[in-house]
């Protein structure tokens, strides 16, 4: 067994490469801590690296996605492991001594530059992944694949010599040897994700049999730009494009049949609304789009308003049915589904082009055997278990789990659970003292402001990729005669070790000033060469690359001499640019460890206990007179565990703790300042002092409201009572719930409409909950259930087969047609519609419990919104950064948000986002000082005409004009994107690093040939 | 000169067109070496000045890629290129210069196809026009000055 | 502020035309504002005729400079270096500006080469309306706060014409009726009474009836 340099005995272990996982290790790694990343796979990112686009904001995954995996492979602390897995663990004393397998790649990480030529060449060598990936251009995954290498498969090579002489950078290894390592960890992370249901045995669908049939992942990959079809929507049997496709839902999942699951997928409504949409986005009218669903379960944030786009703006069919069977239209490549609807007893067949099986998700075999190993306890459903008030935490101390294996969830959910994840295992490393490694440490940068330019420029031969089309001594000669140019060489792999070195050497000898690469792209290597000529003494500003393969020879592979001409041209570009750059400086701030918690609920109380847990000094500020929020009402949860109890420990803690300070009674009514440094003012307790903190982080938890609308009589009738009375209710009313026949809830009260057209998301199990809680009191109740589609997603779908089972009945309505009630006595008379039959049925009920839901505070968020400069949705709920990989930052810098004030959520889903937000706190906590880079906007206040056009063209509102009656701009809130200057018709403004005479000196230095 | 061979700039954003531009050179497809592109960190720091002194300097065409609507980085940053791209062709056509010689393009990181094949159609429809009238007309004057 | 607005091309192609060397100067107040004549206007502008001088296979020789406020004798002398290398002057400033230009250096052309439209507010990013003529006796006072001359396509001083319909004007659908914001504005204010006091015909002659006209503030003068 090999022996592993264990360098940094402190770290955590992160299994599997998806989204996920890598968000958890960038987390930890951000946070200061080391990490070992492993994945089965050559190259990670996961499944979502295979989705073409992703709801709601259809974006393209790869632009959103790709720099988190680029900063994954170059963390300094995180140690990527591919073609890993965890072979053995053994734990004791909080430790796990933990064996990895990692299967030979046959190439060397450090010398591939994924040119392709072994791909080329043999082809069949190269490792493929299944599904259409057999028609793939490429043997990568995805186009910027991490680690950016090739991976090849031995056993299908039959002439292992001629595949080692066709890389040019000798970096096929032929006797590449499995390797065990042996590392001990302190905590581990679990993310491995899940596979899809395979719907083959499910022969109704005929999939793998009938031509045309397709799963989701599948569809995607054809709508995928970088997929077997580069985007081109055709169907596999004619490549023809289709005219008419069906999605059908719920493949595999919510069936108790053979090769199903039970539970719900959770995310498959989205994802099929969102193919129908890229697809009707595409093609308009010249595509018919249908989706055959039981319930649409579009309850995350902002999706139902997704949901009506894709019927009103789109013109997606829904059609409420799941297909009896699908079949081949005789002599046709096409396929007819049968189906019944409510409204007509007898079955329809209607033809598609083309079908998609919205599949969702299991848990495959080899992750149980991983459990075993580790000694973590998986569910009925084999996801892993969980405790009901510790989302990511394992049966296991110190294991954590997040993603798909904890149950199946979207990408953002995934995401929360992730930085939850990393947050925990944060602590567990905490006890063991410092790990940092050791940060590089970099010579004093030389003053090279006085000096001529003395560049230069150092041509790479990439192996063939460069010189297999173009002479690079060539380039190098004539580089050495352009102006100002000291020094051109050819440095044949200029990313090399060695390469790396002698550039650096080569600048202190010659005392260079700047630096031009001629190589590869600058936004995989910039990073690399400004730490080489920083580590050389030079300000890392002061190289420039010439991107001469990527954009010339890779793409001009058939006209070598144009070729030639062009990376001359490239480098000259680069020469006349670099001589005008000149050193940055890059904005460092000390940076303020204390934390601002605003709301004092479930959310912000767990974020203000891990991180006062943490060691951090915490200010939980709560507008009311006592800790608690909403979750103080409620009872149960609907797996039924006691939140009272919960509750009353975990006000207790957060009273007690010596780290935090509780200020109830308390509003923010100012703020100033830029993460690290931020000063928040209050008013504070009944008499209002005001007063102020300081703080480095701000993490909002304001939670949202219990909405109350008046509608059904509710606040008239004593009859009438919301989920949340109802829960209060009938544990302190056991008597008078013994007594009742009959009870009638009505869902979607006051969410789904026009006023508030968002989904509540927590009510349909708040019934089912209240249901069973009923029935277990009084089993002779009758309870009608008055729904429009039952979104009980995940393991919520256990309770709803259970409920049904246990009588409860479910009768759909229409918003149009919804139920009438008038009061009764003591009593309240429900006349709603059976859909099935037809006919209007009247209860007389004991009890009508509406689910009313969440709602934003309004007033609270719009003057917090006003305080904090935050953006808010339509409907008054926080908007963060980025809907889907950043669900816990908030758009301004150093804000965080957790619980209900992001969307509504169940109490486990609100613990789950507080303690992500106090891992993401940390992330940034780790640091002493904030390095707020040096791409930002500066103002020449002398040809300022304050004219306001930068100010209103920022897109982040940035700029002001001072009360020196100039523009102003903060370097620690620009985002560098340059429009304000060039928007300034002054020409007051300059984007450093893209100044107007770099960018001119570019254009110059191409037209000196023509010239 | 028998044939003409334009000189094109591509002020390309650094999130999706210059990555789309990478990612043609990963999938290796070809395009005309005529294209030069130049990085922006968004389409919205392209400065019209930029573009007249590119075509002062003697480019034949210009175009600004950005990241498709809605996808911008710097949230509106294509947007306002795109009005700025318009308004300039106004001026080109103005000055006699032809609005057709710039344009303003959008595609995903992503899209290396895209980027390609918009870098060929782009260098076909100039190729068509011919030079830069600009340039053309100070070929003469330099001519007139040997002479 | 006052605004402008760039003229055609052609029009200062014309101008320009019998010379080489020309001085294009900006100012760096209002026509910056409004995005008519600041630094970048001139940038553009000056690449604009270059390159139609190329074409016609001239060459044009374009000195660039915008100064703080061309409309101020001091800021004017900073052309004083440049002046003799140019055969003619064109200023991207508002009249005043091309004026002071032409007054400090009688023996080189000047021409303009924007239109100065009004006096107006920038409603937003990239628009501005016109909100005062400069009558030399305000109103403002009685009306609201919104001007009656400047904003009624007929200058009426009591109430709306006839034409105004759903708030706007008859003249241009999408120009608000002067008087009905007035009446708005006044209602808001609970002084609707003003409004029924009638105006007596405007004496125009502290407007342009009385020639050019002339501020002297003895204090400073």
């Amino acid at each position: 067994m090999e022996t592993y340099e264990d360098k940094y005995n402190n770290r955590a272990l992160v299994i599997g490469g998806g989204i996920g996982g890598i968000k958890a290790a960038l987390d930890l790694a951000e946070g200061g801590k080391n990490v070992v990343l492993i994945d089965k796979a050559p190259s990670i990112g996961g499944l979502m690296t295979q989705l073409d686009r992703t709801f709601p904001t259809n974006n393209c995954d790869l632009c959103t996605l790709s720099p988190h995996l680029a900063e994954s492979g170059r963390e300094l602390h995180i140690d990527l492991l591919t073609l890993t897995e965890l072979v053995d663990a053994d734990s004791e004393g909080g430790k796990f001594k933990v064996t990895l397998k990692t299967s030979p790649r046959f190439i060397d990480l450090s010398r591939c530059t994924a040119c392709g030529d072994c791909f080329k060449n043999f082809p069949e060598c190269v490792r493929f992944t299944p599904g259409l990936d057999h028609r793939a251009p490429t043997c990568m995954r995805y186009p910027q694949s991490t680690p950016y290498a090739y991976s090849i498969d031995m056993a299908k090579c039959k002439d292992v010599d001629a595949l080692g002489k066709v890389c040019p950078a000798n970096a096929i290894i032929p006797d590449d040897k499995e390797k065990l390592l042996e590392l001990e960890f302190g905590s581990i992370i679990l993310a491995p994700g899940a596979e899809l249901v395979d719907p083959r045995p499910l022969e109704v669908y005929g999939y793998g049999v009938l031509p045309n049939i397709v799963t989701g992942l599948e569809y995607e990959r054809i709508l995928s730009a970088s997929g077997p079809t580069l985007g081109e929507l055709i169907r596999p049997s004619d490549k023809k494009q289709p005219k008419k496709i069906a999605w059908i839902q719920c493949v595999g999942s919510r069936s108790v049949k053979e090769g199903c699951v039970s539970y719900c997928s959770s995310a498959c409504c989205m994802y099929a609304l969102k193919e129908a949409i890229v697809t009707k986005e595409r093609f308009q009218n010249d595509i018919e789009t249908a989706i055959f669903y039981m319930d649409m379960r579009t309850s995350g944030k902002d999706y139902e308003l997704y949901l009506q786009r894709a019927k009103e703006e789109y013109g997606i069919r829904l059609v409420r049915s799941r297909p009896e069977s699908v079949e081949r239209e005789p002599g046709t490549d096409n396929l007819s589904i049968t189906y019944t609807i409510t409204e007509n007893t007898l079955p329809v067949r209607e033809n598609f082009d083309m079908v998609i099986l919205s599949n969702g998700f299991r848990i495959s075999d080899d992750l149980i055997g991983l459990a075993e190993k580790l000694g973590v306890e998986l569910n009925e459903h084999r996801f892993a278990k969980t405790g009901a008030f510790e989302p990511v935490a394992t049966s296991k101390h110190g294991i954590y789990v997040c993603g798909l294996f904890e149950a199946p969830k979207d990408i953002p959910e995934t995401m929360v659970q992730a930085s939850a994840a990393a947050c925990m295992a944060m602590e567990d490393l905490q006890s063991e003292g410092a790990s940092k490694k050791p940060e590089e440490e970099f010579p004093p940068e030389r003053d090279v402001s006085k000096e001529e330019p003395r560049i230069g420029v150092f041509v790479c031969d990439c192996g063939y990729n460069i010189a297999g089309l173009i002479n690079t001594s060539e380039m190098v000669d004539y580089a050495g005669k352009l102006p100002q140019v000291a020094v051109s060489e050819g440095v044949g792999y200029g990313c090399s070790r060695e390469s790396l070195e002698h550039i650096q050497q080569v600048i202190q000898e010659e005392k260079l000033n700047r630096v031009v690469i001629g190589g590869c792209s600058p936004r995989t290597h910039e990073t690399l060469f400004q730490d080489t000529i920083r580590k050389a003494g030079l300000n890392k500003y002061l190289v420039e690359i010439a991107n001469i393969r990527d954009q010339d020879t890779w793409v001009h592979l058939d006209r070598a001499s144009e070729a030639s001409d062009k990376a001359k041209d490239l480098i000259r570009m680069a020469v006349t640019s670099v001589a005008l750059s000149h050193p940055l400086k890059e904005h460092v701030l000390p940076m303020n460890k204390d934390i601002l918690v605003v709301g004092g609920g479930v959310a912000g109380m767990t974020a203000a206990l891990k991180l006062a847990d943490g060691g951090f000094k915490v200010y939980l500020v709560e507008k009311s007179g006592e800790l608690g929020g909403i979750a103080r009402t409620i009872r149960k949860t609907l797996e039924g565990e006691d939140v009272q109890h919960f509750m009353k420990d975990l006000i207790e803690r957060t009273t007690n703790h010596k780290n935090i300070q509780v200020l109830t009674k308390s509003m923010i009514v100012d703020h100033t300042g830029m993460p690290g440094l931020f000063t928040t003012g209050l008013q504070v307790g009944p008499r209002m002092f005001y007063r102020q903190i300081k703080h480095g982080v701000t993490i909002l938890a304001t939670g949202a409201l219990a909405n109350r609308p008046r509608e059904y009589l509710l606040d008239e009738h004593e009859a009438v009572m919301t989920q949340l009375d109802l829960d209060g209710f009938l544990e302190d009313h056991k008597d008078k719930v013994k007594a009742w026949k009959k009870v009638v809830m009505i869902q979607c009260v006051g969410s789904r409409c026009p006023e508030n057209p968002n989904c509540s998301r927590i009510c349909c199990q708040s019934a089912i909950k209240n249901a069973l809680r009923l029935l277990d009191i009084n089993p002779e109740i009758q309870i009608y259930v008055l729904y429009r589609d039952m979104r009980t997603y995940g393991f919520q779908e256990d309770f709803y087969r259970e409920a049904r089972k246990r009588g409860v009945l479910f009768f759909r309505y229409e918003p149009d047609d919804s139920p009438k009630v008038s009061g009764r006595n003591e009593r309240v008379e429900v006349i709603f519609k059976d859909p099935i039959l037809n006919r209007e049925i009247t209860v007389t009920t004991d009890c009508l419990a509406l689910s009313t839901g969440l709602v934003a505070d309004e007033e609270d968020t719009e003057d917090l919104a006003m305080i904090f400069h935050l953006p808010r949705t339509s409907d008054g709920f926080f908007l963060e950064d980025h809907v889907k990989l950043r669900p816990v930052d908030l758009p301004v810098p150093g804000f965080f948000i957790a619980g209900t004030a992001h969307s509504p959520k169940t109490i486990r889903e609100s613990i789950a986002q507080g303690q992500a937000a106090a891992g993401r706190a940390q992330t940034l906590l780790a640091r002493d000082t904030i390095n707020l880079g040096a791409t930002v906007a500066r103002v020449d206040s002398e040809k300022c005409a304050a004219c306001l056009i930068c100010v209103r063209a920022c897109p982040f509102d940035v700029p002001f004009i001072n009360a020196d009656g100039y523009s102003e701009i903060d370097p620690a809130k620009c985002h560098g994107c340059g429009i304000c200057a060039a928007e300034c018709p002054a020409k007051a403004i300059q984007l450093m690093q893209y100044e107007d005479d770099q960018i001119m000196a570019k254009l110059d230095g191409l037209f000196e040939r023509i010239a | 000169m028998d044939t003409f061979e334009p000189v094109i700039v591509a002020f390309c954003c650094h999130y999706c067109a210059y990555t789309a531009a990478d990612m043609a050179g990963t999938m290796r497809y070809s395009y005309p070496p005529n294209v030069y592109i130049i990085r922006v960190p968004c389409s919205g720091k392209v400065d019209a000045l930029h573009i007249m002194k590119a075509f002062q300097k003697g480019a034949d065409g210009v175009y600004v890629a950005g990241c498709l609507e809605g996808d911008c980085h710097f949230k509106t940053g294509n947007i306002k290129a795109a009005h700025m791209v318009a308004y300039l062709k106004g001026l080109l056509d103005e000055i006699g210069i032809g609005a057709e010689r710039l344009e303003m393009f959008t595609m995903s990181a992503g899209m290396g196809e895209r980027f390609a094949r918009i870098a060929t159609d782009f260098t076909e429809r100039i190729r068509k026009l011919g030079p830069n009238p600009a340039k053309a007309g100070s070929d003469k004057t330099d001519k007139v000055a040997v002479g | 502020m006052i605004t402008a607005e760039r003229k055609p091309l052609d029009e200062i192609i014309d101008y320009i035309k019998p010379f080489s060397r020309i001085l294009l100067v900006g100012c760096n107040e209002c026509v910056t504002v409004c995005a008519a004549g600041g630094r970048k206007e001139v940038g553009l502008l000056s690449s604009a005729l270059q390159m139609a001088f190329m074409k016609e296979g001239k060459v044009l020789d374009v000195k660039e400079l915008t100064l703080e406020r061309q409309c101020d004798p001091e800021y004017v002398e900073e052309l004083v270096p440049l002046i003799d290398q140019v055969d003619a002057v064109v200023s991207m400033a508002c009249g005043c500006g091309v004026q002071e230009v032409a007054k400090r250096f009688k023996e080189k052309p000047v021409f303009p080469a924007v239109n100065t439209k009004f006096m107006g507010a920038s409603e937003r990013q990239g628009v501005w309306a016109e909100r005062c003529q400069g009558c030399g006796d305000c109103v403002l006072g009685m009306t609201g706060g919104i001007c009656p001359v400047a904003r009624c396509s007929k200058r009426l001083l009591n109430g709306p014409c006839g034409g105004s319909s759903n708030g706007k004007c008859e003249i241009n659908p999408e120009v608000d009726c002067a008087w009905q914001l007035i009446w708005d504005r006044l209602k808001s204010l609970g002084i609707e009474k003003t409004y029924e006091e009638i105006v007596p015909a405007k004496d125009w002659r502290t407007s342009r009836d009385g020639g050019p006209r002339k501020i002297i503030r003895e204090d400073l003068a």
